[in-house]
């Protein structure tokens, strides 16, 4: 059958009815996201969001997924798949099963997945799953994040598909063995909060397949992937065919200073099929630098999902004309037993990779560099209420996007990896949640790469720590090379995190590191660098460089300087 | 003969409902003109009068009340046309506005950009003050600090001035200090006074990002809100009409202009927020406690729930992007109308909007232009709307070239018939709209099919069958006036105040005196202003909410509480009452396990109960449905999917007890109804079309409703 005539009628599928399938999908996807949101209690998960729900059919197939935090996001198929494979027909409904296991393709140890399967009249038609990043998971460092590990066992507690309810029972030994090991109770509820969010979608596509009948369901859900499969397949047809490469480095292994790696995209185009081959980056690393085969896989199609339209849906037939090569031992697929707690946080350089190879074929859909995520965690005891907090300091890390031809980047996004999916804390609520004064939070001038557009802008924190056991966890990149312009258009200035002490004494943290015992009164900043721009600065629009430096975005100096001014 | 009139103004129209003391019923709608609305306003009292066959002197003198809904602020902040304004905040926060907090909507979309921020950075002024979390100030404001920004202000010609700093929720004495200097710089009610609004005045409660971006759209629609009433009342003067003016506010509830023109932002919703209003009196009037009003119009549908006869509240809501975390009522708008466009996407799916034809080209049967086949046109070609008698037959509406493109664009590349696809538009369009209701509904923990399902507006009433039947919803009803439902719904809205005080505190450590003392004070505030719009302390009641959560969570439920219970600390009740809201919003609590709850902020709703029309049907005797049959014409039954001869029934005739059997359409000027062929139809005392599941008339106790003496075919 020619792609022509896959839009005519096919013999018992109702055109309509496929399009109200893949609404409804959607609809049960983010009404499971809503209640997420509103039960958790890990910031991460409530305030940041990083956090994604999914439905799947009965062979682990996407049909849906709400993507708060696309980079844990295209993990879930895989990982129902293997699902599907290690437990054949011992799959009953009422079953929960757990999961975060890097080395049976989960992506990072602290995003733990729960999946339940969905029965219709003793069939299983489908899968529910939620997978969260968890506040701790074990292993020697609270919050998961340990840039001394060399060994997965050193990050977290690893669990590969397990039961935790069997038929609607719970096996509460299972359950009491698993959070023996994970230091706050909070990930409990938020386990059980992901349990009915679960429940939730198991309900409502149950409810879907018996209202259209089992033989309508499958018949058109395998003509929205098809249908979905065209809509990714002309937009690959559009980028010219050929062989492209592009690369990008990584910085730091956290074990090694100094240290300094490759990633190597080699992108093919063959008509209505993209592979994306990193099979030349560097080996792995011997610290926690490094990435797994689904954390890779999710970065690769988030950043090509931003050089397509929107609006195609995201299930199974999305991902057909997309071919992954990434070679276990590699800085991108470590092998067994190796510590991979930073992988998720390589998805800028692997976006970069991407677009730079991608450039020259399709100049109109690439964006200039993005800047890469430089964070801090921060946990310790509050004096006014006596507890225990822990806390990623959304606040700080959130930089500027690339610009792109014809639009300016965006201002304080954050990284690729989240795209705008992740917020800041309030300020108030911050200042109630933690003992710290928040001091300043705004555009750094002259942050944003110039360009005819211009990078987004990068941000400027300041915070004076307080109170009494405060260690701060650093991991990230972008403080050593600066992000890339595009088409005569620069890059923007680096991250940066120093401490302030007391004493007089400033720590400049590495990309990865524990500083602990941080005194009270201490003064944390933090640049988030901008993003690059595009095309040449001196062809920038007068009228937007003039409210630039009216708003004092762009300073005197830097518009003399890069763009040229002549006021 | 005493009038009571409603007002509502819209983009295009105003609708004009007067009522006597009889419950008979004036209606009216004209242009709207949108250049100075007053204008409109004034001539459609006019026009009342002269449909009162009434000298407008002698008409004006019998309105002793008239209650009017605007979207002037709306319009200012669709349109970005609102005042020149800047933001006064604390050091280190001068970008707070703009950042939104990180979020990009279109994950994917990049050439997706911010939305610009209504105070421009180069208008945001920072002073070297601070106030901890605990009101402890650290840094107290020096008002010499304040001259050059005044000094910039009036070079700049800044409009609107909004003063928000860090924890003045909390303790507001910098930014009261703030507010008076600059308030002293400026004469009052002259033409260079800049409108200045506090966050403390507001929305005095907590999360920085939420009050700054309210008190910035206070005072960017504050000078046009604030012009537009300063006109309307001169307007009001120089026709000598003396008597009350209320204003629809956001929440549902009305107040008088002053009060609106100090906080302008309560205006946001003003228009929309009717309909619920309107729906509650209806489904109480029914015997129901529960109802879902939806309005389909040309390019979007809003869809708002009544739950125990209350309109539900939100503090959520945003306006174009904008924040505004004032309580207004919860109305979900989707971009599915009359206007919008079926296009088919790369996959080859049929898709229908967001885009819209709009009123301009509109529709392509409405021959003004437009080529690309709507909602409008496939309801043409279905037969659901009659070419010659489209409002009432003011406008002709093109059969043919509606089919020729829908044929074109649609039907042929996906291989389907004229009336297979046009189906399929009705389709899709339904269930789009469906998962509209269901977001306000299921989403919110509610379950639709419990709900009456109310149906304003011209367009929904064909579409309301299928909407019910994808959300298993038995029955709707479709009110008489639907088409100016909302000015109706304005004539029953009470007056409501809202306060907020932000008491952040685990209920183990409570100031319990502290507690009673903000209830107390909010009170205070409340009687007053209810005293001097004349609402006597025995007509008031106080709805009190606390913002509660359970230790270690982030987001906080809102609790409706009763009265006594806070005056008498009953807090074991409290407790109660918030385990089982937890539950069912999300479906656990924790009361075994006797988790500390926290207190994040107090809320005291202040109303005063107004007395309602009473609404009847005026005119002849009522008409048996036979009588009432104008002629048949061949439609599409959604259920059974071909085209049938059905009877059409004249909707303006008085058929009050008359059962109409599906499946057949009803046509007014204002609105055409179709009952599907698995439903029937029954008009009630007050004209009102109640559509429900063929065989269910006991169930839902329409026999009741029959006093006329029900008449069937």
């Amino acid at each position: 059958m020619t792609n022509n005539q896959t839009s005519k009628q096919i013999e018992g599928i109702d055109p309509i009815l496929v399009t109200i399938f893949q609404r409804t999908f959607r609809a049960i996807t983010d009404e499971m996201s809503i209640s997420l949101t509103k039960t958790t209690r890990s910031p991460i998960l409530c305030e940041a969001k990083d956090f994604v729900t999914g439905l799947y059919d009965e062979q682990g197939n996407m049909l849906e997924q709400t993507e708060n935090l696309p980079i844990l996001s295209f993990s879930l198929g895989p990982v129902c798949k293997e699902i599907i494979r290690q437990y054949g027909n011992d799959i009953q409904e009422g079953d929960v099963i757990i999961h975060n296991d890097v080395f049976s393709m989960g992506n990072q140890n602290n995003d733990v997945a729960i999946f339940k399967p969905i029965f219709f009249q003793g069939l299983l038609v489908g899968w529910s799953a939620a997978k969260g990043h968890q506040a701790d998971i074990g292993g020697a460092v609270q919050g998961g994040y340990n840039p001394n590990a060399t060994e997965v066992w050193q990050e977290a507690l690893r669990i590969p598909a397990t039961k935790l309810y069997e038929a609607g029972i719970l096996r509460k030994d299972v359950w009491n063995l698993i959070f023996a090991n994970i230091r706050l109770q909070m990930v409990q509820e938020d386990i059980k909060a992901q349990i009915g969010a679960c429940t939730l979608g198991e309900r409502r596509l149950a409810a879907h397949v018996k209202k259209y009948g089992l033989d309508v369901f499958l018949r058109h859900k395998i003509a929205l992937f098809d249908a979905t499969e065209k809509m990714m397949r002309s937009e690959i047809q559009r980028i010219p065919n050929g062989s492209y490469l592009g690369d990008s480095r990584v910085y730091y292994d956290g074990k090694h200073p100094g240290s300094q790696f490759t990633i190597q995209a080699h992108i093919t185009v063959e008509h209505e099929d993209i592979t994306f081959d990193f099979s030349r980056s560097s080996a792995q690393t011997k610290g926690f630098v490094n990435g797994t085969y689904t954390s890779t896989c999710s970065a690769i199609t988030l950043t090509f999902l931003q050089m397509v339209d929107p609006n195609i849906p995201h299930n199974e037939g999305m991902i057909r004309p997309l071919h992954y090569v990434v070679p276990e031992g590699t800085i991108l697929h470590a092998s067994y037993p190796a510590a991979t707690t930073f992988g998720n946080h390589l998805c800028p350089q692997v976006a970069d990779a991407i677009f730079k190879a991608l450039g020259p074929a399709v100049p109109d859909r690439i964006t200039a560099g993005w800047n890469h995520l430089l964070c801090s965690l921060f946990t310790g005891n509050h004096p006014v209420t006596g507890r225990k907090y822990v806390d990623i300091c959304f606040l700080g890390l959130k930089g500027g996007s690339g610009a792109l031809q014809g639009c300016d980047g965006y201002d304080h996004i954050g990284m690729i990896d989240a795209s705008g999916g992740v917020l800041d804390q309030d300020y108030e609520m911050y200042e109630h949640q933690t003992p710290h004064l928040l001091r300043k939070h705004e555009y750094l001038q002259d942050s944003a790469g110039p360009g005819k557009w211009r990078g987004g802008m990068g941000t400027y924190t300041e915070i004076e720590l307080r109170g009494p056991d405060t260690t701060m966890v650093v991991f990230g990149d972008g403080d050593v090379e600066p992000n890339y312009g595009l088409f005569g258009g620069k890059g923007s200035v680096l991250n940066r995190i120093t401490l302030d002490y007391p004493n007089g004494e400033t720590v400049v943290p590495k990309s990865k590191d524990i500083i602990d015992n941080i005194p009270h009164g201490t003064v944390y900043k933090q640049i988030a660098g901008g993003g690059g721009g595009y095309g040449l600065p001196a062809e920038r629009d007068t009228l937007s460089l003039a409210n630039d430096i009216g708003n004092e975005l762009i300073s005197l100096e830097q518009a003399r300087k890069e763009y040229g001014w002549k006021q | 003969m005493k009038y009571k009139i409603g007002i509502d103004i819209g983009g295009t129209f105003t609708d004009l409902i007067a009522i006597d003391g009889k419950g008979n019923a004036l209606v009216h709608k004209i242009l709207s003109t949108p250049h100075d609305p007053s204008e409109g306003f004034v001539q459609g009292l006019r026009e009342l009068a002269q449909m009162a066959q009434m000298s407008f002197p002698d008409f004006l003198a019998q309105v002793d009340g008239i209650v009017h809904g605007t979207t002037v602020a709306t319009n200012a902040l669709l349109t970005l046309r609102g005042a020149k304004t800047a933001l006064i905040t604390t050091q280190g926060f001068r970008d707070a506005l703009e950042m939104r907090r990180g979020v990009r909507e279109e994950r994917y979309n990049n050439r997706y950009v911010n939305v610009p921020p209504l105070a421009p950075r180069h208008l945001r002024f920072t002073v070297d003050e601070r106030t901890e979390s605990n009101g402890n100030v650290i840094k107290a404001l020096d008002v010499a600090d304040l001259e050059p920004i005044v000094a910039a202000i009036r070079k700049q010609k800044v409009e609107a001035v909004a003063i928000c700093f860090m924890h003045a929720y909390r303790n507001a004495d910098n930014e009261r200090k703030a507010v008076e200097y600059l308030r002293a710089q400026w004469p009052e009610g002259h033409a260079d006074t800049p409108f200045i609004t506090a966050s403390h005045e507001v929305l005095p409660s907590i999360r920085f990002y939420e009050r700054v971006s309210t008190t910035v759209v206070n005072a960017f629609v504050g000078p046009i809100v604030s012009r537009y009433f300063h006109k309307l009342l001169e307007q009001l003067r120089e026709i000598a009409y003396h008597g009350p003016l209320l204003v629809m506010q956001s929440n549902g509830g009305v107040v008088s202009p002053d009060v609106v023109t100090k906080i302008p932002a309560v205006t946001v919703l003003s228009g929309p927020a009717a309909a619920p209003t309107a729906g509650a009196w209806y489904a109480q009037r029914m015997g129901w406690a529960n109802c879902i009003t939806v309005d389909m119009g040309g390019t979007s549908f809003d869809a708002a729930l009544v739950v125990d006869n209350q309109c539900i509240t939100s503090t959520d809501g945003s306006i174009n992007r904008y924040r505004v975390a004032l309580p207004s009522l919860d109305i979900v708008t989707i971009g599915a109308g009359g206007g919008s466009i079926g296009w088919i996407n790369q996959g080859g799916l049929l898709q229908m909007g967001p885009q819209s034809a709009g009123a301009m080209p509109g529709p392509v049967c409405y021959g003004r232009g437009g080529l690309l086949p709507t909602c409008t046109d496939a309801d043409v070609v279905l037969g659901y709307l009659n070419p010659g008698f489209f409002a009432g037959g003011h406008m002709n509406l093109d059969k043919v070239k509606a089919t020729k493109a829908i044929d074109q664009n649609l039907g042929q590349p996906l291989g389907l018939d004229t009336v297979q696809t046009a189906a399929g538009m009705y389709r899709i369009i339904n269930s789009n709209m469906a998962q509209g209701v269901r977001q306000i509904s299921i989403e919110r923990g509610f379950d639709p099919r419990e709900f009456l399902f109310i149906v304003a507006g011209g367009a929904g009433a064909i579409h309301a069958g299928e909407i019910c039947r994808e959300l298993e919803i038995p029955m709707f009803l479709v009110p008489n006036v639907s088409s100016i439902f909302c000015a109706a719904g304005m004539l029953l809205g009470d007056l409501k105040h809202n306060y907020i005080r932000s008491f952040y505190t685990s209920f183990s450590h409570l100031d319990k005196n502290r507690f009673l003392e903000l209830f107390m004070e909010m009170e205070a505030r409340g009687l007053a202003q209810l005293a001097a719009e004349g609402v006597p302390v025995s007509q008031v009641e106080r709805r009190p909410v606390l913002d509660m959560r359970y230790q270690g969570q982030y987001h906080e439920v809102q609790l409706d509480c009763d009265w006594h219970d806070i005056v008498n600390l009953h807090l074991t009740a409290i407790f109660d009452a918030f385990h089982t809201e937890h539950n069912r919003q999300f479906g656990y609590s924790l009361r075994e396990e006797n988790t500390e709850m926290e207190l994040i902020n107090l809320r005291l709703q202040v109303v005063g109960m107004v007395e309602k029309p009473k609404f009847t049907l005026s005119g002849s005797a009522a008409l048996s449905a036979s009588e009432a049959r104008k002629e048949w014409r061949e439609i599409y039954l959604p259920g059974s999917a071909h085209m049938q001869q059905v009877p059409i029934y004249d909707g303006d005739l008085n058929i009050c007890g008359a059962t109409l059997h599906g499946p057949c359409i009803v046509e007014k000027v204002t609105t055409s109804i179709l009952v599907p062929e698995t439903h029937d139809c029954q008009v009630d005392t007050l004209g009102s079309f109640i559509v429900y599941q063929k065989g269910m008339e006991s169930v839902l106790g329409l026999v009741e409703l029959g006093t006329i003496h029900a008449t069937t075919e």
